[in-house]
C-alpha cells in the first residue's frame, strides 16, 4: 500500500465527511404532473443531480461523492408518493458501457428512437433525458475539478464519461461516475459484476504501454476505497448489505479458465484493505488450481467473510436448465449476495419471495399427523404442502415489476434495444427468484417425528402437538429427546434424505413456472434476513426449536443441531442436485480461527474448499471466527469498531448490526471451540 | 472385540499431522502432565461434563441423579448442559464414523489420528482400529509414548506415523510433573526413532518446567543421540485450566502461568536440530 493509499484509507475511516451532508428531500410534485411514470423518474434524477454539489476528498482521484443525504420526491393527485429505492439486485452493461462511452449509449439511444417510431416514445424521452442530465452533470464536475480537483482526475474527466476511456485510470473514474449517478437514481444493490472482465482489456493495454504495474494497483486499491465511502446512504437491512459483490474468474463454454492477472491483483488488493467492499466472489469448479484456494483461504482467514465461493461446474448447467442462453449462463456473477444473474442482461426479482420449510412441515403436522398411519403418509403432506407453498408463490406474484428506472435502463442491453423500461420487463432476462428459509430445520424436525413417534414410539402424536403447542413449556425432556435427534449437518443419509425431499418438491413444484413478466420462477436456498423475520411467528417445530427461534442462514445447519464437524457437514450439504436450486444461497461454515494461524492450516482449509466444490456443491462461504471476540465485542463495542463479520449475503462491521443479527453469527459459533 | 470411551471426534483437525486429519480422542491417561488443557481425557472412567454458563439452578439434575451428577441428570437439564465425556465404540462401529470422511481425508493427502488421553493406555483397541483402517487411509498416532515396550511395538507396527511428546528427559522433573516415571518414553522413543516410521517431536514449553536451559539442553542431547534432526516446541497455552470446571475439578499449576515460555531455538539450532516453534506466546 503506497502512502497515498494509507492517506486516502484514513480519511475514509475517520468518516467525517458524512457531516458535510446537505439533508433535506426536495418535492417535485408540481413538475411531475401530467408526466408519465418514465418521466417523472427521470425528473426525480435530473432534480437530484441539479441539487447536487461537486466536491472532492482529500487524496481522492475518482471524486463523484454524494453532498446530499436525501432524494428528490413526488405525490401524485391521489396523494402517493414515488417509491423511495428503485431497481436493484442486479449488474449494469458496464462492458458496453466502458466500450461506448456515455455520448456512444445517447448516439445508440437516438438510432434506436429512429427507428422505433414513436412507438416507445416515453420511453426513449425519459432515457434520454436521464443520459442528458448525467452528461450535464459530468460537465459540471469536470470544471469543478479543473480548479478543485487533482490534475489526473482533471484529465480523465476532459474524456470520459462522454467518451470510452483509454486506460485502466480513466476506466474507474467511467466506472466510479456510473456508480454515483445510479445510487442518485434510487438504484440498490447493484454488483460489479465480472470486474476482471471487463477492465482486464484496459490493464493489459496500460501494462503494454509501460505503466509499472505499482501504479495500476495503487489505482485498483484506492478505487476499492472509493467503494467504502457513502455505503451509509445506500439501501440496506443493515450497513454492509449494499450488494457491492465482484466476481472473479470463471470457465467459459470451452471451458478455459478466465482467471487472470487482474483476478490476482483484486485478491491482493481486497486482501490487504481489508474493507467490506467490495465483496469478493469466486467462480471456481473441479479444474481450478490448489493455489487459488490457498489465496482464498488466506481472505477467509481475515474474518471479513469472503470470498464466496460459486462452482461453475453446477451453476452454468443449472441456469442453462432453466433457458438461459449457454453463452449467457457461461457469463454470469452474483445479483448482491448470492443470487445467480447474468450482467448487463438480467433485471431479475432474485428475492420475490421465499418457500418457508418448517413453516410448512409444522402446519402439515397440526392438520395431519393424527391421520398419518406411517411416517410415509405424513411425508405425502408435507410434500403437498411444499408444492402447495410453491403454487402461491407463483400465484400471488402476478403483475410484479419494479419501479420505473430509465436510467438505469439504458445500462441494459435489451432496455434501450426493445424500448422498453427494467419496469416493463424490457431486459432479456425477467425471471423471479425465491428464497428456500430454514431447509435444516424442517428436516431436522421430521427425522425426530419419524424416530420418536413412528420408529420408537417414546411418545404419542397429541403428547408432541401438544409440546409444540405449548412451546415445550412442561415438556422440557421430550425437547431434549428431540434435540439429540439425528440432525442435517452430520451426514445422516436418512435425514439428508427428508431435505433431499423438499428440495426436490420445491424445485418441481417452482421452477421453470412462467411468471407474468415472460420469465420463469426460479427455486433458491437462500434465507437472506428471513432467517430472522420468517421464523419470528412460526411456532415451535419438533427439531427442538422454541416459537420465533431463528433458522441457520441460508443452505447451512440448524442453529439447534450439534453438528459433527465439517466434513460430515459438506457431504451432508452436496447430497442434492444442486442445478436445480440456481436461485443460490450458500452453505455458510464457521471456523475457530486458529484453524488459520499457520500456513498449513491455511493449506488446509483450502482442501476443505476443494472437498466441497468436487463433491458439487454450490456455493460455499467460509467464518474465520472467534466467539471470545465476538462476545467481548458485545461487551465492549467501543474497541471493537473494526471488527467484520459475515451476516448473509453480505459482510457488515460486527458493532453495528442489529442484536438479533449478532445473536445469530454468536450462536453459529457455540459449538466451535 | 474390545471397546473404548471417545470423548471427541475431530473431523477437521489442521494440527495433528499431514493433509485434514480426522482425530479421535481415546479417554483415559496414565500421565497426570500439569499443564493438562484435557482434563476429560485423563480418566479412563466416563463422567459428567457440565458447560458452566446458562444454568438456571433448577436442581433437575441432581433430583434425577438422585443427590448427585449421574447419568441420569444428562436428559433432565432444560438448558442441555450436561452430556457424558465420553462414548462408548467398539473398533467397527468407529470405523463406520470414520469410513464416510475417508474419501475428503485421503483427496487432500490427510488420514485418521489416535489421540487422547493416552491412546496406547489401550492398546488393544488401538490396534484393531488401525489394522482396520490399513490401506483404507494414513495412520498416526499422537502420544506420550508411555507404555510397555511389547504394546508399543504392536502399535509401531500398525501405524504409518507418529506425534511424540517429549518432555522432561530428568526422571525426578518427570515424575514431580507428571506423576509418572520416563523410562519407558524414553526407551519406546530410541525403538521409534530407529524404526524408520516417520514421526515428529514436539515439545511443550512450560514456564519454568520445560522451557529451561537445562531441560531443553537435555532434550536435544538426547535427540541427537537418537539421530532426531528435526523438534517442534509447543508454547503452553495460558487457557490450558479452561475445561477442568466442567468436570468439577480444579486446575492448580505448580508453575507460573503467566511467564511467557521461552523457546531458546538457537540451542537446537547449536545441537544441529531444527526447531519449529508452533502457535502461541513465547519468547525466543
Amino acid at each position: 500500500m503506497t502512502e497515498h493509499t494509507k492517506k486516502l484509507l484514513e480519511y475514509l475511516q475517520k468518516g467525517d465527511y458524512r457531516k458535510e451532508r446537505v439533508r433535506g428531500e426536495i418535492d417535485v410534485s408540481a413538475e411531475a404532473r401530467g408526466r408519465s411514470e418514465l418521466r417523472r423518474d427521470a425528473l426525480l434524477f435530473r432534480v437530484m443531480l441539479e441539487n447536487e454539489t461537486p466536491g472532492i476528498f482529500p487524496y481522492d482521484l475518482f471524486g463523484f461523492r454524494r453532498s446530499r443525504t436525501d432524494f428528490a420526491f413526488y405525490t401524485d393527485d391521489s396523494g402517493k408518493r414515488n417509491a423511495q429505492w428503485s431497481a436493484g439486485n442486479l449488474t449494469p452493461d458496464y462492458p458496453r458501457a466502458l466500450a461506448l462511452g456515455m455520448d456512444g449509449l445517447r448516439a445508440d439511444l437516438l438510432t434506436k428512437k429512429e427507428a422505433d417510431g414513436g412507438a416507445h416514445g416515453e420511453f426513449y424521452a425519459a432515457a434520454l433525458e436521464t443520459v442528458d442530465a448525467a452528461l450535464s452533470y459530468a460537465d459540471r464536475y469536470r470544471d469543478f475539478a479543473e480548479a478543485n480537483a487533482p490534475e489526473p482526475l482533471f484529465r480523465a474527466l476532459c474524456r470520459v464519461p462522454r467518451q470510452k476511456p483509454e486506460s485502466f485510470y480513466e476506466a474507474c473514474v467511467f466506472l466510479q461516475f456510473i456508480i454515483f449517478t445510479l445510487r442518485c437514481n434510487r438504484n440498490t444493490h447493484l454488483g460489479l459484476g465480472r470486474f476482471d472482465q471487463y477492465m482486464l482489456p484496459f490493464w493489459r493495454a496500460d501494462v503494454r504501454k509501460g505503466v509499472p504495474e505499482e501504479t495500476l494497483f495503487e489505482t485498483l486499491e484506492e478505487f476499492f476505497i472509493s467503494q467504502n465511502f457513502d455505503t451509509d446512504l445506500y439501501q440496506g437491512m443493515q450497513l454492509g448489505d449494499n450488494g457491492q459483490s465482484l466476481m472473479l474468474g470463471g470457465y467459459d463454454l470451452d471451458g478455459n479458465d478466465r482467471y487472470n492477472e487482474l483476478s490476482d491483483a483484486v485478491m491482493r488488493a481486497s486482501l490487504e484493505l481489508r474493507l467490506i467492499d467490495p465483496k469478493i466472489n469466486l467462480r471456481v469448479g473441479k479444474k481450478t488450481p490448489a493455489d487459488r484456494f490457498i489465496l482464498g483461504t488466506r481472505m477467509t482467514r481475515q474474518g471479513l467473510g469472503f470470498p464466496q465461493y460459486s462452482n461453475d461446474d453446477v451453476v452454468i448447467p443449472g441456469l442453462i436448465r432453466l433457458g438461459y442462453a449457454p453463452e449467457d449462463a457461461a457469463d454470469y456473477t452474483v445479483a448482491a449476495c448470492w443470487e445467480f444473474t447474468i450482467p448487463g442482461k438480467g433485471a431479475e426479482i432474485v428475492n420475490i419471495d421465499q418457500m418457508v420449510f418448517p413453516k410448512v412441515v409444522r402446519r402439515e403436522l397440526f392438520a395431519h399427523l393424527e391421520e398419518s398411519e406411517t411416517f410415509e403418509d405424513l411425508l405425502e403432506y408435507v410434500k403437498l404442502g411444499v408444492a402447495y407453498d410453491a403454487g402461491e408463490i407463483v400465484g400471488k406474484r402476478k403483475g410484479v415489476h419494479y419501479p420505473a428506472s430509465p436510467y438505469l435502463s439504458v445500462l441494459i442491453e435489451g432496455c434501450a434495444g426493445s424500448g422498453k423500461d427494467v419496469s416493463e420487463y424490457g431486459a432479456k432476462y425477467n425471471n423471479f427468484g425465491a428464497h428456500g428459509v430454514g431447509i435444516a430445520n424442517a428436516a431436522d424436525s421430521l427425522a425426530a417425528v419419524r424416530e420418536v413417534i413412528y420408529e420408537k414410539r417414546e411418545c404419542t402424536k397429541r403428547e408432541l402437538l401438544q409440546a409444540l403447542e405449548k412451546n415445550f413449556e412442561g415438556y422440557g425432556k421430550l425437547r431434549n429427546r428431540l434435540l439429540s435427534c439425528p440432525k442435517m449437518g452430520s451426514d445422516d443419509d436418512r435425514t439428508d434424505g427428508l431435505a433431499q425431499v423438499l428440495l426436490e418438491t420445491y424445485a418441481a413444484a417452482l421452477n421453470g413456472k412462467p411468471n407474468d413478466a415472460g420469465g420463469v420462477f426460479r427455486a433458491g436456498t437462500g434465507s437472506a434476513h428471513e432467517y430472522y423475520y420468517s421464523a419470528r411467528n412460526v411456532g415451535a417445530t419438533p427439531d427442538g426449536r422454541k416459537a420465533g427461534e431463528m433458522y441457520g442462514s441460508g443452505f447451512s445447519p440448524s442453529l439447534t443441531g450439534r453438528p459433527t464437524g465439517p466434513l460430515s457437514c459438506i457431504r451432508s450439504f452436496t447430497k442434492f442436485d444442486m442445478t436445480r436450486l440456481v436461485n443460490g444461497g450458500p452453505l455458510s461454515m464457521e471456523l475457530h480461527d486458529s484453524v488459520f494461524r499457520d500456513e498449513d492450516g491455511i493449506e488446509k482449509v483450502a482442501g476443505l474448499v476443494t472437498a466441497f466444490i468436487r463433491l458439487g456443491g454450490h456455493q460455499l462461504q467460509l467464518n474465520s471466527v472467534n466467539r471470545d471476540v465476538l462476545l467481548d465485542a458485545q461487551a465492549h463495542p467501543e474497541a471493537h469498531r473494526d471488527l467484520i463479520v459475515r451476516v448473509w449475503g453480505w459482510s457488515g462491521y460486527f458493532v453495528e448490526l442489529d442484536r438479533q443479527y449478532q445473536e445469530h453469527i454468536l450462536r453459529r459459533t457455540e459449538f466451535l471451540i | 472385540m474390545s471397546e473404548a470411551l471417545i470423548f471427541s471426534i475431530e473431523e477437521f483437525s489442521v494440527h495433528d499431522g499431514p493433509g485434514i486429519r480426522t482425530t479421535v480422542f481415546l479417554k483415559g491417561c496414565p500421565l497426570r502432565c500439569e499443564w493438562c488443557h484435557n482434563p476429560e481425557g485423563q480418566r479412563f472412567e466416563n463422567e459428567i461434563v457440565k458447560s458452566q454458563t446458562g444454568c438456571a439452578n433448577c436442581g433437575a439434575c441432581v433430583t434425577a441423579g438422585g443427590g448427585r451428577l449421574d447419568e441420569k441428570s444428562v436428559d433432565v437439564c432444560p438448558n442441555r448442559l450436561l452430556r457424558m465425556s465420553g462414548e462408548p465404540y467398539t473398533p467397527e462401529r468407529l470405523l463406520q464414523r470414520l469410513y464416510r470422511l475417508l474419501p475428503i481425508l485421503n483427496e487432500a493427502g490427510g488420514g485418521v489420528t489416535f489421540s487422547g488421553g493416552e491412546p496406547l493406555a489401550q492398546p488393544d483397541f488401538l490396534c484393531e482400529c488401525l489394522d482396520l483402517l490399513k490401506g483404507k487411509t494414513h495412520r498416526a498416532v499422537q502420544t506420550s509414548g508411555y507404555c510397555s515396550a511389547e504394546e508399543f511395538r504392536r502399535v509401531l507396527g500398525r501405524s504409518d506415523f507418529f506425534l511424540y511428546d517429549l518432555k522432561l528427559p530428568d526422571p525426578a522433573a518427570h515424575r514431580r510433573y507428571t506423576g509418572a516415571d520416563n523410562a519407558p518414553i524414553l526407551r519406546n522413543f530410541r525403538t521409534l526413532s530407529g524404526s524408520g516410521t516417520p514421526f515428529i517431536t514436539r515439545i511443550p514449553l512450560i514456564p519454568g518446567v520445560t522451557d529451561t536451559e537445562e531441560n531443553l539442553a537435555a532434550a536435544a542431547r538426547f535427540l541427537r543421540e537418537n539421530g532426531v534432526r528435526s523438534v517442534e516446541l509447543l508454547p503452553y497455552n495460558r487457557f490450558a485450566g479452561a475445561k477442568y470446571a466442567s468436570v468439577g475439578r480444579r486446575y492448580h499449576p505448580g508453575f507460573d502461568e503467566n511467564a511467557l515460555p521461552r523457546a531458546r531455538t538457537a540451542l537446537f539450532k547449536n545441537a544441529g536440530i531444527d526447531a519449529k516453534v508452533l502457535w502461541g506466546e513465547h519468547i525466543d
